[in-house]
């Protein structure tokens, strides 16, 4: 049985409704029946986003956000997946974190932004632990989740044919969670996005949600558009890299996902 | 023969576990002595606990009372390596990563556990297929897996759990002369569950049946039948006449189990 060979090549049908959807909207831009002053043509929003790469300053409040980002989801994603894990394994661990834990996970985290501020004195150090605060639960719970699910008798066959310890938890345990836990970082991920933009729009001066916050209040409103269309693309870009990995690390659960296909 | 010369031994094993009203017992006082290079075949009703006395001979299940010793002719190979039911491969290794897995964790060298594996792969005829994942393989083929993975592992007796119960009738048939050709060929000794009769008549030098629960070795039928054993094994007279007997025999058992299901139904 010979690798299959994926050949890169344009699948046109995902950008139809997009496509249609702005030439809707220029149109309806142009012609008045969409007030220009709120909705500007998708045209004059793209002739400034390209000016404003080339000038460099999207790129600046891109990298800041992108930096955030990365901090928040390291944050959010390296104990995650540990805890999640223990969880997973040690029913005791389970007992004793979960009753805490199903206390802390509803609370909209941008709530703590104050109070982490003023703990932590360290602004950007608070948005990423704000920012890493709900996305760790996620990860931990689909981690956990995808523990408890694996095959016994899978499990049960590994130990039989003698992975103990140590072995077992790399070579059995992890690799056999791997799946549940790429579905964790790829929930995790977005939703740092989320609570990234939406912090840097309530508290800081630049970073893509800041960018968008204070162009409406300036009513600068191409502007904002600009940043909504970056936050846009890095989402997509992101779920993107992450299905990417995914791919490359799981190649063995890949034709079950695409199942009904 | 000498005693002490069995490759397995099994007396007075009984095997209990708490159950909803007390202690509910799966095996009750089992003796059974299995010799080198000798194909046992365990039939009884389903719940007899046929399954149960299989695991505990791999160590997987653990005893109350009684005994289970396994000769081990060369030191530090593994005393039994099992075929499972719904042959539980590893779906994030490739056949072959598979079927390297019990050398590797003995510490077996790559080099020699990878020429053993593709060996093994040879017999069971899949050695095509050595790069692909379990997903990508026919029920067939995954049990194929399934005993060469265990048959790699070079082990004392080689168990198989009901290993066709979930395949189709044509497949059936054909993994049933395959792993007659391998134990011909390899001379290991195996333990084989199942709840066909034709099946362990097939296959066996004994059919050992059990009682409904609490599982006891009601009978053991010695199987008088040439080998190898084809499809004109099958259709012989003497084939039949067997199936008769142990049937009369396995009915009664398998009319009491459902009896009691009937007084006492499974959670």
């Amino acid at each position: 049985m010979s690798r299959p060979v994926r050949r890169w090549r344009l699948d046109l049908v995902p950008l139809i409704l997009p496509a249609l959807v702005l030439v809707a909207w220029e149109i309806a831009s142009a012609t008045g029946l969409l007030r220009a002053v709120f909705f500007p043509r998708p045209s004059t929003i793209a002739r400034l986003l390209l000016a404003q790469v080339a000038d460099g300053t999207l790129l600046a409040h891109l990298g800041l956000t992108v930096a955030r980002l990365t901090a928040a989801f390291v944050l959010a994603a390296v104990p995650g997946v540990a805890v999640g894990l223990a969880m997973g394994m040690s029913r005791r661990t389970r007992e004793g974190l979960d009753p805490l834990f199903a206390l802390l996970y509803p609370i909209p985290s941008v709530l703590f932004l104050p109070l982490v501020s003023f703990a932590l004195r360290q602004e950007e150090v608070a948005v990423a632990v704000t920012a890493a605060f709900t996305s760790f639960f996620l990860v931990v719970y689909t981690t956990m989740t995808g523990v408890q699910q694996l095959d016994r008798t899978v499990l049960e066959a590994a130990r039989h044919f003698g992975a103990h310890g140590r072995r077992f938890f790399l070579t059995v345990l992890l690799p056999a969670t791997l799946p549940a836990i790429f579905t964790g970082l790829r929930l995790g991920l977005g939703y740092t996005l989320i609570v990234v933009v939406a912090v840097e729009m309530v508290s800081a001066q630049r970073g893509l949600g800041a960018l968008l916050w204070l162009s409406w209040q300036i009513l600068k409103v191409e502007e904002m558009y600009v940043a909504l269309v970056t936050v846009a693309v890095l989402g997509a870009v992101l779920t993107g890299a992450v299905e990417w990995l995914r791919r490359r690390l799981i190649p063995w659960a890949q034709d079950i996902a695409e199942v009904g296909a | 023969m000498a005693p002490g010369a069995s490759q397995v031994s099994i007396r007075d094993l009984t095997v209990a576990y708490p159950g909803r009203d007390g202690r509910l017992i799966a095996l009750e006082r089992i003796s059974l002595q299995v010799e080198p290079g000798e194909f046992v075949c365990l039939v009884g009703p389903s719940g007899c606990g046929k399954s149960t006395l299989l695991r505990v001979v791999a160590g997987l299940a653990s005893r109350e009372s009684g005994d289970v010793e396994i000769r081990v002719n060369r030191p530090g190979r593994p005393p039994t390596a099992m075929v499972f039911q719904e042959h539980a491969l590893l779906p994030w290794r490739t056949v072959l990563d598979n079927v390297m897995f019990g050398p590797e964790n003995r510490g077996v060298p790559r080099p020699e556990r990878e020429a053993n594996a593709r060996r093994m792969l040879d017999l069971v005829g899949l050695r095509a297929f050595a790069r692909a994942y379990p997903h990508q393989l026919s029920g067939g083929m995954k049990q194929r897996v399934g005993i060469a993975r265990a048959l790699a592992n070079d082990p004392e007796v080689l168990l198989m759990d009901e290993p066709l119960a979930a395949l189709d009738a044509q497949t059936r048939v054909i993994l049933q002369e395959e792993i007659l050709r391998l134990w011909a060929e390899l001379g290991v000794t195996v333990i084989y569950v199942t709840h066909s009769l034709e099946e362990a008549l097939l296959l066996g030098d004994r059919v050992v049946l059990l009682t409904a629960r609490p599982g006891r070795v009601k009978r053991v039928f010695p199987v008088p039948l040439g080998r190898p054993r084809g499809l004109e094994a099958r259709a012989s007279p003497e084939f039949g006449a067997l199936v008769d007997r142990i049937w009369a025999e396995l009915r009664e058992e398998v009319l009491k189990s459902a009896e009691a299901e009937r007084r006492d139904p499974p959670s």
